[in-house]
């Protein structure tokens, strides 16, 4: 290997990327013990990759008790613990170039195993932490998922009851209808009059209830062409002598039927004529559309 | 040795104080380098609970091994970044071999917060890496920042990066060789005299 082929190996070995025990290593230990020039580029190489700490986001400080923790930890090894340990596994070159200190064999094995086993203690305990850490988020986790699960619940729930309300809604509508329905036909002063389809809808009929009493009027109708768009049937009353007087509009559903409540004005309580004529869909004050349903004249 | 004075021992002095068993110089080198190193940490292992752990097996690590620091062999803060990265890595092979599934403890992105909680010291040195970072060709980056933080071996950063191994370790040494060149002198020397760490 010539010594420019050290310059690679160097800045793998600065970026700890040659295997521990591999020939790479091999070969650049051994030249780094010989080659005064090579040693010091290594040494400022790995400086550099260290800077390479400050490429980290920065990040907040880490919770005080991890400090009061660390320095409990220490105070409670004896100095005899402290000194002698194996030297680090990192960084090939300050491992094979440290001397290990003088200490080291002074330490009893009980003093090293006591070491171990307090290192080991500490990892427990922080195992555990991390345990309790994970258990606690699970368990957050759980209960915003039941939160969830609950919430979406309630809105089943909700659209529900929304539902259930508007039937009841129609309901109601429906049983007021029918009661007023039965109320007109059962009135004393009930009056029915008889529509049939002119030559527009000759098939078209229709009856008119009112109760000449309080003017309730219903009127149902039967094979009426649907209204085309923009139009509405409008009901007239036409007394004699007089212009038609505008009644309610109303449509058809798709079979032809109509069903539309109205009041009749006291005027058209005694009219001669009732009427139905095609008018745009608002109505309008006097008829300006062809007839579709017409009574005969009382 | 008082805690004020502290403040202005460099790392080698603390090194050494702690090598001889002085608590303080532990305390001061963590309250010193306890966010750069946290920061290290929380990039290998994008984990808090994980992040905090490591650091503290890092200072126990400072705390036994001090005695084999050399200040011959390179800057104090070589050697507990070197020291810190190592046991990070570790750490980070054995969450990975242990648990792939368990993957919600290592989810949390590392929260990046403004460098207001450097001091100015910290804040100079992270600006002159990232302006060095700058000037070092892209492709070189990747492959520098992908060695030193995901701790992958040569062959998967060169899977990674989809390039044949040869010129990854190229691209390794043009790139290390410019970051040499660009920090040169400037890397811990830019505190002042009273603050030579």
């Amino acid at each position: 290997m010539r010594h420019e082929d050290y310059k690679e190996l160097l800045a793998l070995d600065a970026l700890d990327l040659l295997e521990g025990d591999g020939d790479e290593r091999r070969a650049l230990d051994a030249h780094l013990a010989e080659c005064d020039d090579c040693r010091a580029e290594a040494s400022a190489l790995r400086d550099s990759a260290a800077s390479l700490a400050y490429a980290a986001p920065p990040t907040v400080a880490p919770a005080p008790e991890l400090r009061a923790r660390i320095l409990a930890s220490v105070k409670s090894q004896t100095r005899a613990d402290a000194r002698p340990l194996a030297p680090p596994t990192h960084g090939g070159a300050i491992t094979t170039l440290t001397t290990t200190p003088p200490e080291v064999s002074n330490v009893s094995t009980s003093d090293e195993f006591a070491r171990r086993r307090e290192a080991r203690e500490v990892r427990v305990s922080r195992r555990l932490l991390t345990f309790g850490t994970l258990a606690a988020s699970l368990a957050v986790a759980a209960l915003l998922v039941s939160l969830l699960l609950l919430w979406q619940r309630n809105e089943r729930q909700q659209a529900e009851i929304a539902r259930l309300s508007q039937a009841v809604n129609r309901t109601e509508r429906d049983l007021a209808r029918l009661s007023a329905e039965r109320e007109l036909l059962a009135a004393p002063a009930a009056q029915t009059a008889t529509l049939a389809g002119t030559k527009m809808a000759e098939r078209a009929r229709a009856r008119l209830t009112f109760d000449e009493r309080t003017g309730r009027a219903m009127l149902m109708a039967a094979d009426l062409p649907p209204a085309p768009a923009g139009k509405a049937y409008q009901l007239w009353f036409i007394a004699a002598g007089k212009p038609p007087m505008p009644g309610s509009v109303f449509q058809t559903d798709a079979s032809g039927h109509a069903e539309m409540h109205d009041i009749v004005p006291p005027e058209g309580r005694r009219a001669a004529i009732y009427a139905v004529t095609l008018e745009p869909a608002g109505g309008v004050a006097a008829p300006t559309g062809e007839m579709y349903l017409k009574s005969s004249a009382s | 040795m008082a805690e004020a004075a502290r403040q202005t021992s460099s790392d080698t002095e603390l090194l050494h104080a702690v090598a001889r068993g002085d608590e303080s110089a532990l305390a001061a080198l963590y309250d010193r380098y306890n966010s750069i190193l946290l920061g290290l940490l929380l990039r290998i292992l994008h984990s808090r609970v994980e992040a905090e752990d490591v650091l503290q097996e890092v200072f126990l690590q400072i705390w036994q091994r001090a005695a084999n620091f050399d200040e011959a062999r390179g800057r104090g803060f070589t050697w507990m970044v070197t020291l810190a990265r190592s046991r990070a890595i570790d750490r980070l092979r054995s969450l990975q071999s242990r648990q792939r599934a368990d993957d919600t403890a290592m989810q949390n992105a590392p929260e990046a917060v403004s460098d207001a909680s450097d001091d100015a010291y910290h804040a100079e040195q992270r600006e002159i890496v990232r302006a060095a970072l700058a000037e070092i060709p892209e492709e070189q980056r990747r492959a520098l920042l992908l060695a030193y933080f995901e701790g992958l071996t040569q062959s998967e950063i060169a899977a990674r990066l989809g390039q044949p191994l040869g010129t990854v370790k190229t691209r390794m040494r043009s790139g290390m060789t410019k970051l040499r060149d660009l920090l040169g002198e400037k890397m811990g020397r830019q505190a002042g005299a009273n603050l030579n760490y």
